[in-house]
Order: structure tokens, then C-alpha cells, then sequence
């Protein structure tokens, strides 16, 4: 078997996250085939292992990797017309497969959550058909873990994917978003939030709008205290013909402190002639304005700069329709917003 | 209640306070006056415990203790209370919410129970009607989009909600029209007390018609340089500072 070349950070994607420095090559040549199991299900859907053949849609360096090591992995499907919400957790690191499928006017909200440590290398296939739609949320609990976890999605016509991402940081922690919106009146919106203390958030998206009148919206939210990395790179591209397009890109950072780094990189291609895309990037301190403010109320210092936090971030999370799923992130972030603040 | 004296201080190392003294008792309601650039909003912000103003000389003594040693949200939790000149906005936060977390803030600093969001509610909704605050104002992010009158509204509405022992009002008049200064006014009036002194900071006299001060001083560069009663405000309109500021000199 040839020897596994990690991307480091001399390999543009991989500028701000590099993985040769986090894991050995030799660890992940041997790393065992991930384990799930499935935490809840309700609806209708088909849970199954893989079929023998699974497409393989754009990805970045590390899903080849997955897709030729791993051995086994799940298989979801709901079936026309049929809706479904499923939990998984990836119960044992290492490198997996997973094929989504959503066939047309279904619906699915997959939840997602993964181990608290070791080396994982997840590569998904995800499709979802005509009018139909997916809800995705990925909880990655702060700890030690690195893991890379990397999702090409097609869209057929009419289609919607919403993805809420609430990253705490790992060791290095990646997540590939490739987002085809294929079809006609395709939608993706994708959400994010990294909050985190001396450890290592990164999501890297490529929606490309390959259809007309398709719609993408991104917002992401960082927060970086002591050493920590927060990382976005987001690149939408517009092809030609895919007029009446429409995407949005906002990325923000706040850094609590000297050491912590935000890398926000928003790119834009755009080959159609009648599109609106805009874009926008910003990475600042807490404002001393408002601290003050709230503190001359008699907000103490921690519990105000919690507060400013929290309203910093909130955009991002409030868009989880869910109220359920959206309190269970907020307990997260408001737990360790406590210990930054 | 309030004792300052030979105070001095910096805003960015500039000395910008040099030797101010006041007084002001319990019950009292006092009036600063003075052209732009005396010192009249670094006071007001040496005394909420801004950072960055600096206190580098002399002292502030609030019901026998040493203010400058107490952190901003201490001094609030005392019963200190600065209406200011400009409010912040702060997306993301619901004025309720702030208003309730800094309620309960100074009351749990105090040893108070606190109180929950049914009973906050019925307080801030009370005062918001005498106010004429409008209860949709209150489901908004702080200050976001509200206009210059309703920003000062909300503050003279803290003040009724927080009830402080010592409230200054940092131009509190200036970008209000006269109906909402009349309302602005009439809050302030209706916490009068002997118990509460309040230290009105004011470019112009026009403010002190509707809230008549006991005392009137004229700060200038960086001191106070003439003292007297209300009719001094009257002369101050009509002299303009200059004359004043020149006599002192």
C-alpha cells in the first residue's frame, strides 16, 4: 500500500488547518472503519449498510482517503414523499462512508454527533431530489478529537438543504461542505458557529450554483479565545447560464485574545451575467463601548461580556426552526461562552 | 452624599478635569453647566467608572466611600446611575432581557432576591407607560433603530426601574424636540426625593425649566467656575459663557 500523504499547510485548502501537524500519517493508514449507531429514529426511512456502489460527488483531499480504507458504513434513504428524523452518533473514530438519500418531495432531519476522541475521516454522499428537502445539524463537542468530515451534496430542482454547524473546537476539526445546487429553484443555507478555547474549528464550503433562480445563504459565527483557530473558507461559484441566482455570504469573528486566530476567506466566481451575490467578512474585539454600557447597569464584567457573546452569535443559532434542537445548542454555547467570558 | 474634591483627571493621558470640586447632598438636584469641551461628559464618565478616564488626582467620596476604588457595575449596584449622552446599541440583546439581567444584576450584588421575568415585566411595563415607551420598544435589540427620543426615554426609563440613590444625566435634552423633552422632564420630576440627588449635565438652560435645579454650577475648563442658584442659568442664557468663564478667570 502506498504511503498516505496528509494535506499541511503548504497545500492551499489546508492553509489554516493543518492536518500532517495533528495526526500521523502512519495513525491514519491503519485507522480502523468508523462504527454508528443510531441514537433515535422516527418517520419513515430505510437504514441500511452501503450498496456496493456509491456515487462519489466533489470532495476535498481527504475523502478519497475514507472512501478507500473504510469498509463498511450506513446507508439512509426516505422514500417519495415520506419524511423522517434520524439521529446517528459515530460511536468509534476512524475512517467512514455514509450515503444520504432523499428522494423526491421527502423530507429528513439527520442530527448528527461524533466521538470524543481519536481520528475520524468521514466522507458522506448526500442527495436530495426534487422538492425535497434535508435539515442537517452537526453538534462537534469541544475535546481532543481530530476529525475531517467531508459531505458532497446534490440538489435537484426545487430542493432545499439547511445545515446548522456548532463546532467547540477539537484538536483539528474540518468540516467539507460541497454543495451542487443542480437543479432549478435549488436552495442550500448553511449556518455556523465556532466557539472555542485553545482548540480548532474549520468549515470549508464549496456551493456552486450550477442551475438558474438557486439560492445559497452562509453565515458564519466565531468566537476564539487563548490559542484557538476558528476557520472559514467559503467559495461560491455561479456557472454560466445559471441566471436569476442568487447567494449571500457573512462570516464574522470575535477574538477574545491576542494568541486566539480567525481565518474568514469568503471567494466568489461568478461566470452568469444576471446573479446577486454578495459577500462579506469582519473580525473585531468585544466592543469596550458596549461593556461598558451594560457594566454601568451593573452587569458584572464576565456576565456582560457573556451577554455581548451571545448576542454576537445568536443570528446564526435562531435559525435552527427546531425549538428543541436550537435550546440544546444554546445549553452548549451558553456553558462555554460561561467559561470564556 | 457626593463629595468631590481637587479632582483630576485624564482621558488618553490628556488632562482634561483640573481640580474640580462639588458637592451634593441628598435630596439636592444639581445643575452643570458649560461650553463644549469643559469636562462635562468626562465627568459624568469618571464618576460611572468608564475606562480610560483616569483619575490622577484628588477625590470622590459617595456615602463615605471611595468611589474610584469600585468597578462600574459596583457603583451601579450602589445606587449610582449616569443617563448618558448616547446610548449604545447592542444588536442582539432584547431591551427586556437587558433589563432584567441588570436589575437582577444589582440586586443580587445588593443580597435582594431576585425577581423573574413575570414581575420584571409588570414593573418595566408600568413605568414604560408614563413614559410612553411603547411595549413593542421593549421586544427590540437595545437602542437598535430607535430614534434619538426613545433612546433617552429608555434610559430615564432605567433610571425609574433601578431607582437610584445618586442619577446623572448626561444631556439628556440635547436632540429632543420640546413634547418629548416635557415627557423626558416630567420622568426625572417624578423621582425626585429626599432621598435621591441627581446632577443634571446640560449645555443649555433650556432643560432646567422643566427640571429646577437647587444649585447651578459652571464648569470650564476642566473646574468649576461659578456657582449660584437657578437664576444663574437665566444669566448663563443670556451672557452666553464667555463673559461668565472671563470673570472667573
Amino acid at each position: 500500500m502506498n504511503a498516505i500523504v496528509l494535506p499541511h499547510r503548504k497545500v492551499e485548502d489546508w492553509k489554516y488547518s493543518d492536518l500532517r501537524g495533528a495526526v500521523d500519517a502512519e495513525a491514519v493508514s491503519i485507522a480502523p472503519t468508523a462504527a454508528w449507531s443510531i441514537v433515535a429514529a422516527k418517520g419513515d426511512a430505510d437504514i441500511d449498510d452501503l450498496p456496493a456502489e456509491v456515487p462519489f460527488g466533489e470532495h476535498g483531499a481527504m475523502a478519497p482517503v475514507a472512501t478507500s480504507l473504510a469498509t463498511a458504513g450506513p446507508s439512509v434513504r426516505v422514500r417519495a414523499g415520506e419524511s423522517a428524523e434520524i439521529e446517528f452518533e459515530l460511536t468509534e473514530p476512524g475512517h467512514g462512508r455514509a450515503l444520504i438519500v432523499v428522494e423526491d418531495r421527502a423530507s429528513l432531519t439527520l442530527i448528527e454527533k461524533v466521538p470524543p476522541s481519536g481520528f475520524s475521516n468521514i466522507a458522506s454522499e448526500i442527495v436530495i431530489g426534487k422538492n425535497a428537502s434535508l435539515t442537517h445539524l452537526r453538534i462537534l463537542p469541544g475535546n481532543e478529537a481530530v476529525r475531517v468530515s467531508d459531505y458532497a451534496i446534490a440538489i435537484a430542482e426545487g430542493g432545499t438543504y439547511r445545515a446548522h454547524l456548532a463546532d467547540f473546537g477539537g484538536t483539528l476539526s474540518r468540516t467539507e461542505l460541497h454543495v451542487a445546487l443542480e437543479g432549478e429553484g435549488a436552495e442550500a443555507h448553511i449556518f455556523g458557529v465556532g466557539v472555542m478555547s485553545d482548540r480548532h474549528a474549520d468549515v470549508t464550503t464549496h456551493v456552486s450554483h450550477a442551475s438558474g433562480k438557486t439560492r445559497s445563504t452562509q453565515l458564519f459565527k466565531c468566537i476564539a479565545a487563548g490559542h484557538a483557530r476558528g476557520v472559514y473558507q467559503g467559495k461560491v461559484t455561479v456557472a454560466k447560464g445559471a441566471d436569476g441566482s442568487d447567494s449571500r455570504q457573512t462570516a464574522k469573528g470575535i477574538l477574545l485574545e491576542d494568541r486566539a486566530e480567525i481565518d474568514l476567506k469568503p471567494e466568489l466566481e461568478i461566470f452568469a451575467d444576471d446573479v446577486k451575490c454578495a459577500h462579506g467578512a469582519a473580525v473585531g474585539d468585544l466592543d469596550a463601548e458596549s461593556l461598558f454600557y451594560l457594566r454601568s447597569r451593573g452587569i458584572p464584567e464576565s456576565e456582560a461580556r457573556a451577554l455581548l457573546m451571545r448576542a454576537f452569535i445568536g443570528d446564526a443559532i435562531d435559525q435552527i426552526k427546531d425549538g428543541k434542537l436550537r435550546q440544546a445548542i444554546w445549553e452548549v454555547v451558553d456553558r462555554t461562552l460561561e467559561r470564556l467570558a | 452624599m457626593l463629595e468631590i474634591k481637587n479632582l483630576h483627571a485624564t482621558v488618553d493621558g490628556k488632562e482634561i478635569l483640573k481640580g474640580l470640586t462639588l458637592r451634593v447632598g441628598a435630596g439636592e438636584v444639581h445643575a452643570i453647566m458649560g461650553p463644549n469641551g469643559s469636562g462635562k461628559s468626562t465627568l459624568s464618565y469618571v464618576l460611572a467608572g468608564r475606562a480610560g478616564y483616569d483619575v490622577t488626582g484628588g477625590s470622590i467620596t459617595y456615602k463615605g466611600e471611595d468611589l474610584t476604588a469600585l468597578s462600574p457595575d459596583q457603583r451601579a449596584a450602589k445606587g449610582v446611575f449616569l443617563a448618558m449622552q448616547y446610548p449604545v446599541e447592542i444588536p442582539g440583546v432584547t431591551t427586556l432581557t437587558f433589563l432584567k439581567t441588570a436589575l437582577n444584576a444589582q440586586r443580587r450584588a445588593r443580597g435582594e432576591k431576585e425577581i423573574d421575568a413575570v414581575g420584571v415585566l409588570r414593573m418595566v411595563r408600568e413605568t414604560a407607560k408614563t413614559l410612553n415607551v411603547p411595549e413593542e420598544m421593549l421586544k427590540r435589540a437595545l437602542n437598535v433603530g430607535f430614534s434619538g427620543g426613545e433612546k433617552k426615554r429608555l434610559e430615564i426609563l432605567q433610571m425609574a426601574l433601578f431607582q437610584p440613590v445618586l442619577a446623572i444625566l448626561d444631556e439628556t435634552d440635547s436632540g429632543l424636540d420640546i413634547d418629548a423633552l416635557k415627557l423626558v422632564a416630567e420622568g426625572v420630576n417624578a423621582l425626585r426625593s429626599p432621598e435621591r440627588a441627581m446632577v443634571v449635565i446640560t449645555h443649555y438652560q433650556r432643560l432646567l425649566t422643566y427640571i429646577v435645579p437647587d444649585r447651578v454650577h459652571v464648569l470650564a475648563k476642566g473646574r468649576i467656575v461659578a456657582e449660584g442658584g437657578k437664576e444663574l442659568a437665566l444669566k448663563l442664557e443670556a451672557q452666553g459663557y464667555e463673559q461668565i468663564v472671563k470673570d472667573a478667570a
